[in-house]
């Protein structure tokens, strides 16, 4: 058994801990690493090396040089560092390099040493020059906090999201703390200092002073401290040589040693420090299974034992969990073995664990090669999610390595492989050697269809890095119009956005396409542009008629669209204008459009509207009463209720109505005003081209049966019986329907007969149908 | 509540939680109390997805009306504003942040776009400086609404008018976005038929949605077997037709908006002894109508003529079972007759209005005027003198009857005719412009734009043979009890329901011809499913066809598609959607244009 344990130190009376070299770095360092500023990124992450940071010669032999490393010491980038004095280098969570300068300006870098962006930490740091920097990182990114040369701290907690806190000042600090570090609680960074024996908790408001519980006597001075991972814990070195050790608070002490060393080291590092539990059970399994494979018979009796403690299930678990801490394969293998082989002898025991701790393993094994250099702990791999851990991959550009994970983790696809051909993606498209369609061609290739992957994003990339061109053949592919054209709009394709909007359908799309053409273009290239897309140029007609007529008439006239133009005039007509001489020459220049568009029917009846309208003002001018805007129709009959009979009878004349339409008119026109004198007069005044029934009807309906009477006589034989009825004859409706022997009148006097009276017509009819069926 | 969706063969229902889940959604974003201003059309349509109660369950506490300048006073600290996406209602809601914002204590405004959200909308809120005022933005996908178990609108009133006459295709794009979401919870449609110039375009869209959807798999089993596109305008001859079906009639007559109907409310006095009448009341009978009224449902779709017996029918049951009450003589027996009184109460004041609303019908459909009308109509549909200048209707303009009914029998002649002789065609015009204002010459102008009115152009009239064909012209109609569709127009099959009658038998191979004639292009495209999703259908299984009307669809045309469902060896039983549900009236009055 010991051979396994046998590079693990104790630590304190119940803890042991071991320390074994992950890589044998590859780099070829010819400095001293002390002559470098270094900077490691947690998680496994880059090494970041600055060689020479304080050399300010311009010889470019010693200017200088920016490398990055993976973990593992292979070379990712080397840059000659042109810009200011670094004083701290760092990474963000997001793997990007901030490089701190002495003038406060902050340069982000990619992972490939590709600059990416700059900020400056304020004009107080200008002024007065870093004196120190941290890169930290709390729950919402990764912060910068600086100490200027005026001794005074300005931070930032997020540089993803920059904002700027100047925090206030130290009561009494002349020079630097011998110490200081960036806390972070209840979300908030504060910044911990040391000046000489006193410590000084510093958050945006104030500045207090605080004292560990339980600090040791005689401190004069804090040298060092340093915080855990989780800022959770701290610890505080003195000159004395005594290390404090506790939570972060400050409330609690957890531990305190003397260490008799009183010169400062050079860095302290807090960890909270793995415990492996007891291999008891684990180890015994482990045993057995190892005597299994060897066939002896002490397998039995490890595995006996296990049992009758009744911690075989227990035994299995922390084989599963021990492989997962261990970094070398061999190991992991063999504790699996041992897991697999304790398996066998428990009856239900969930597969679960132990299959994603296989799964598991594989990934992590894969990333800590060498050549990818990501040394991963199990647990830190836990708490990274695969998500993060693909996006690193990415980020090193590791592309099929991700695409195997995720297809051995069965990924879904919008998760896995889609992303991850995404970024691959727009990684394609910076490569600018490359040409427009060979990479549009293999990134459609490799891509094609899959789920997930938006064409639009890579194209938005390819813009980004100043290759429209790209873009626009990558958004071919993309089928979602809603997410081409804002692009193409923002790529100052306007007119080809046009036309993708107008493919999608989508007219709200194509309207926001047509606002931006129309600030874009001058009037005349728009309107030709239109012109061209019978679609958008209906839907821009829309738009106008709600909201800008006269443009909507510049359209028309663009267009030689006669038609529409003449409508638009006899609109104006009614709406637009007031004046009876306004509606009438908008009316003319209507009819003058419909003589135009060949609607010579419009034309004229444009015409007698303007005749009509003219007319009708006369009319009011001289008759008074209300006469504008009503019909012609209507006019006859205003006149002839007005007693104008003369006037009616002229005005029917100049508009040519039509006889049988004016008897109607009139006979409505008389019975309403009850001038049931007039009304036979006219009845008289020729044959009626209307027949007499509607004469009769319309006495009935003013209820005046006298009247009716006169004009049922003088009904023509077919509407005869129909008209006696009316005038309530039904006897003489019965004869007349009798003597024409129609069977459908018959049927309709019968109906009628109701009540007493009507009894002996109603025989008379019953004995003629009789009759009619013998025959 | 909304049981009588779940009845047919496809569970609307469905979409009516899945619509109201997003609506609660939605509400429960906006944390505290909350004031909806409604645009107003809206109100309608929404009733029938989710009544007050579910509102005021996610702290509705006041409604208002879209309206301009301030909005009333509301202690409630969301304000959130329903509406279509509009650029009119954009300026007033406009105005109504901003006079709010002067007004003293700020609210939360939230902004609802029904059925979809809107970049023009939303610059035009940003031009006026209030874009900002707003924390949730979203949209509304509520394109097709629920109204009974077979029967979906988008109750887009202009829908017509913007896709035949003004080029906009807005609601086409809503249509195909309506059509994704019944997929999305009924599954992909295997089989796209289509007939017309959108029918095409709305199929091309969702063919281009889906593509935009590769990602999400449809994993439900597909519960529709054919979509049927049809555009209005391949069939403009049916609406123009008076309904002949009860519920057709109720539409002519009183026109149903949203489901309800308001009747005059004499008919509706309660009938009380010695009253002598004196106490009627005075505001309009509100209905209800759908299938969750058992009798209405077996009678609205019967031809009006068929109604009598079935109520009459139904009063002797009725009867016969208050009755029963004097043969009950056991306590056991009592007892089970008060058990059912309930349920007889309720039929019988069902019947009650429903005898009520067919004798106020039957006085319009005994007058001589609605006879004359329809003996008109009736020649026109099978043939008899649609080229010349028709009597009645000069009568009809003469005596200046509504012009909206002038106008319907215009069209009906001018289509019947395949275009009428630029002589009729004028005289009628002329007669129309001197008789009701020469500002209608809009109307007449959007009406030949519709192809509704037209100069016959080569001297054809195409009419007769389509009507042949398609056996549009049924002269031995049984009214009682109906063996073809064309029952629903006392003789008239309607064109619409015929082509999906031969689509689903024989296949419209039969009719090339035809369709040749008919404008548009006809098409069939296949949605591919993946192996496990594909249907095996049992022998005897009925197929479920989607057929949506895209312009709008009468109830007359609906019965005629249910009548087919439920024939015995039909084969094919049909869900309707359609963009609005109308009838000639409300057709020819939204193409109508009145300049002041």
């Amino acid at each position: 058994m010991d051979c396994y344990t046998a590079n693990w130190n104790p630590l304190g009376d119940s803890a042991f801990y071991r320390k074994y070299e992950l890589y044998s770095m590859d780099w070829d360092l010819k400095e001293e690493l002390r002559d470098c500023l270094v900077a490691a990124a947690p998680y496994g992450g880059p090494i970041a090396l600055l060689r020479n940071p304080w050399r300010k010669e311009k010889a470019a032999s010693v200017r200088p040089v920016l490398d990055i490393y993976s973990a593992s010491g292979m070379p990712l980038a080397s840059l000659l560092w042109k810009s200011g004095p670094v004083v701290s280098l760092g990474w963000s969570a997001e793997e990007e390099l901030l490089c701190v300068q002495e003038d406060g300006a902050v340069l982000v870098y990619g992972l490939h040493g590709d600059f990416r962006r700059h900020f400056s930490m304020g004009n107080e740091v200008l002024q007065n020059r870093v004196l120190d920097a941290r890169i930290f990182h709390t729950e919402f990114g990764s912060g910068v906090a600086i100490l200027t040369g005026a001794h005074r701290f300005t931070l930032s907690a997020n540089v993803g999201d920059l904002k700027l806190r100047r925090m206030p000042e130290v009561p009494g600090l002349q020079s630097a703390p011998s110490c200081w570090t960036v806390l972070c609680q209840d979300r908030v960074a504060h910044i911990l200092l040391a000046v000489g024996p006193d410590l000084y908790l510093l958050d945006h408001a104030a500045c207090s002073a605080v004292t560990p519980p339980g600090l040791a006597p005689g401190v004069s001075s804090f040298l060092q401290m340093a915080v855990s991972f989780t800022y959770r814990h701290l610890a505080l070195f003195t000159d004395t040589g005594y290390i404090w050790m506790g939570t972060a608070s400050l409330k609690e002490k957890l531990c305190e040693f003397n260490c008799n060393i009183r010169a400062p080291p050079k860095q302290m590092v807090c960890e909270e420090i793995f415990k492996i539990a007891s291999m008891a059970p684990g180890a015994l399994l482990l045993e057995a299974q190892k005597e299994y494979e060897k066939e002896s018979q002490k397998a039995d009796e490890y595995l006996r034992e296990i049992q009758e403690l009744g911690q075989l299930t227990q035994a299995v678990q922390q084989c599963i969990e021990a492989a997962g801490h261990e970094h070398q394969p061999d190991m992991q293998k063999s504790l699996l073995r041992a897991a697999s082989f304790g398996k066998c002898f428990l009856d239900r025991f969930p597969p679960d664990s132990f299959v994603h701790m296989c799964q598991d393993l594989r990934v992590l094994n894969a990333v800590r090669d060498y050549h990818i250099g990501i040394p991963l702990t199990y647990s830190q791999y836990k708490q990274l999610t695969i998500q993060v851990l693909l996006d690193r991959l990415v980020l090193r550009r590791l592309y099929p390595l991700a695409i195997q994970i995720c297809e051995y983790l069965r990924l879904p696809e919008v998760q896995g492989v889609s992303r991850i051909l995404a970024h691959w993606a727009c990684y394609k498209v910076q490569q600018k050697d490359v040409s427009d369609e060979d990479v549009a061609r293999a990134i459609n290739q490799k891509l094609g269809d899959t789920p997930g992957v938006s064409y639009s994003d890579i194209a938005a990339r390819a813009y980004g890095c100043g290759r429209t061109e790209l873009a626009i053949k990558l958004l071919e592919y993309e089928p979602r119009s809603g997410e081409q054209v804002p692009l193409l709009l923002k790529m100052k394709r306007s007119k080809l956005a046009l036309s993708k909007a107008i493919e999608s359908g989508d007219t709200d799309l194509v309207f926001t396409v047509l606002l931006h053409l129309k600030n874009e273009l001058n009037r005349g290239d728009f309107f030709m542009t239109l012109r061209n897309q019978p679609m958008a140029l209906s839907l821009y007609r829309q738009f106008c008629k709600h909201q800008e007529l006269e443009t909507l008439k510049d359209l028309y006239n663009q267009d030689d669209n006669h038609q529409e133009l003449g409508s638009f005039h006899i609109r104006a007509s009614y709406a637009a204008e007031e004046r009876i001489e306004g509606r009438v020459a908008a009316l003319q220049t209507a009819a003058d459009a419909f003589y135009k568009a060949k609607n010579e029917f419009a034309a004229k009846a444009t015409e007698d509207q303007m005749r009509l309208l003219r007319l009708q003002r006369r009319l009011e001018d001289e008759l008074g009463g209300q006469f504008l805007d009503l019909s012609l129709h209507d006019t006859v009959t205003t006149l002839i209720l007005g007693g104008h009979n003369k006037r009616a009878e002229q005005l029917a004349r100049d508009f040519r109505i039509p006889d049988k339409r004016l008897w109607w008119l009139k006979l409505t026109a008389l019975a309403d005003l009850e001038d049931w004198e007039e009304l036979e007069k006219f009845s008289k005044s020729k044959k009626s081209p209307i027949g007499y029934l509607p004469f009769v009807e319309i006495c009935m309906k003013q209820h005046n049966k006298y009247e009716a009477k006169k004009y049922a006589s003088r009904v023509g034989p077919e509407q005869k019986v129909k008209a006696l009825l009316l005038v309530g004859d039904v006897a003489q409706a019965a004869d007349v329907a009798i003597e024409h022997r129609n069977e459908a009148e018959l049927s309709l006097v019968l109906s009628h007969c109701t009540g007493a009276t009507d009894g002996a017509t109603a025989d008379k009819i019953q004995r003629a149908r009789a009759q009619a069926q013998k025959k | 509540m909304a049981a009588h969706l779940s009845y047919g063969r496809v569970n609307l229902n469905v979409l009516r939680e899945a619509v109201r889940r997003e609506l609660r959604e939605f509400l429960d974003k906006c944390a505290g109390s909350k004031a909806i201003v409604w645009d107003e059309y809206l109100t309608g349509p929404f009733g029938l997805i989710a009544q007050y109660s579910l509102l005021k369950e996610h702290e509705v506490e006041k409604m208002f009306t879209l309206k301009g300048n301030r909005l009333p006073a509301a202690d409630v600290k969301n304000i959130i504003f329903f509406v279509r996406p509009r650029l009119e209602l954009m300026d007033i809601i406009a105005e109504n942040v901003l006079s709010e914002d002067r007004r003293g204590p700020t609210r939360d405004f939230h902004i609802l776009f029904v059925p979809r959200r809107s970049l023009l909308c939303e610059q035009r809120l940003k031009d006026l400086g209030v874009l900002g005022s707003f924390i949730h933005r979203e949209e509304y996908s509520l394109d097709l609404i629920p109204f009974d178990g077979d029967l979906l609108s988008m109750e887009s009133e202009g829908a017509f008018k913007e896709c035949y006459l003004e080029g906009d295709q807005t609601s086409l794009y809503h249509a195909a976005k309506g059509l994704m979401t019944l997929q999305a919870l009924y599954g992909t449609i295997p089989q796209i038929f289509g007939k017309g110039e959108c029918a095409r375009q709305v199929a091309n869209m969702m063919i281009r949605m889906k593509r935009e959807f590769t990602g999400s798999q449809n994993s439900i089993f597909p519960v529709f077997d054919n979509l049927l596109l049809l555009d209005r305008n391949v069939d403009l001859l049916t609406p123009l037709a008076t309904q002949l079906t009860y519920e057709g009639l109720i539409d002519e007559i009183y026109g149903i908006q949203n489901s309800y109907v308001k009747l005059p409310p004499e008919k509706f006095a309660p009938k009380k002894q010695g009253d002598g009448g004196k106490d009627l009341p005075t505001e309009a009978k509100k209905l209800q109508l759908n299938s969750a009224e058992e009798l209405y449902a077996e009678i609205r779709d019967k031809n009006f003529n068929a109604v009598g017996s079935v109520l009459s029918k139904k009063a002797k049951i009725i009867s016969a079972a208050f009755e029963e009450r004097h043969n009950a003589k056991t306590v056991g027996e009592i007892k089970q007759f008060v058990s059912q009184l309930p349920h007889m109460q309720a039929a019988r004041g069902s019947l009650a209005n429903r005898t009520s609303i067919a004798e106020l019908i039957k006085d319009v459909t005994t007058s001589e005027d609605f006879f004359d009308k329809l003996t008109v109509e009736q020649e026109f549909m099978s043939g008899i003198d649609t080229d010349k200048v028709n009597n009645y209707i000069e009568d009809c303009i003469a005596q200046k009857h509504s012009l909206i009914k002038v106008l319907r029998l215009v069209c009906l002649q001018s289509v019947c005719n395949s275009g009428l002789k630029q002589k009729v065609l004028d005289y009628y015009k002329r007669e129309i412009l001197q008789t009701y204002g020469y500002e209608h010459i809009l109307t007449l102008h959007n009406l030949e734009k519709a192809g509704l009115l037209k100069p016959q152009t080569g001297g054809r009239n195409n009419y007769p043979t389509i009507r042949k064909t398609l056996r549009l012209w049924m002269d031995d109609v049984n009214e009682q009890n109906p063996t073809d569709i064309s029952y629903v127009y006392s003789g008239y099959a309607p064109l619409s329901v015929r082509l999906a009658q031969l689509l689903s038998r024989p296949g419209w191979r039969s009719i090339e011809e035809v369709l040749r004639i008919l404008p548009g292009p006809h098409f069939e495209e296949r949605q591919p499913l993946p192996t496990g999703l594909q249907k095996k259908r049992q022998p005897g299984e009925n197929r479920v066809t989607l057929i949506f009307f895209l312009g709008g669809v009468t109830f007359a045309e609906i019965a005629a598609l249910r009548f087919l469902s439920q024939l015995e060896d039909g084969g094919t039983e049909y869900v309707i959607a359609t963009t609005k549900l109308m009838n000639g009236t409300s057709w020819i009055e939204a193409l109508m244009e009145k300049p002041f």
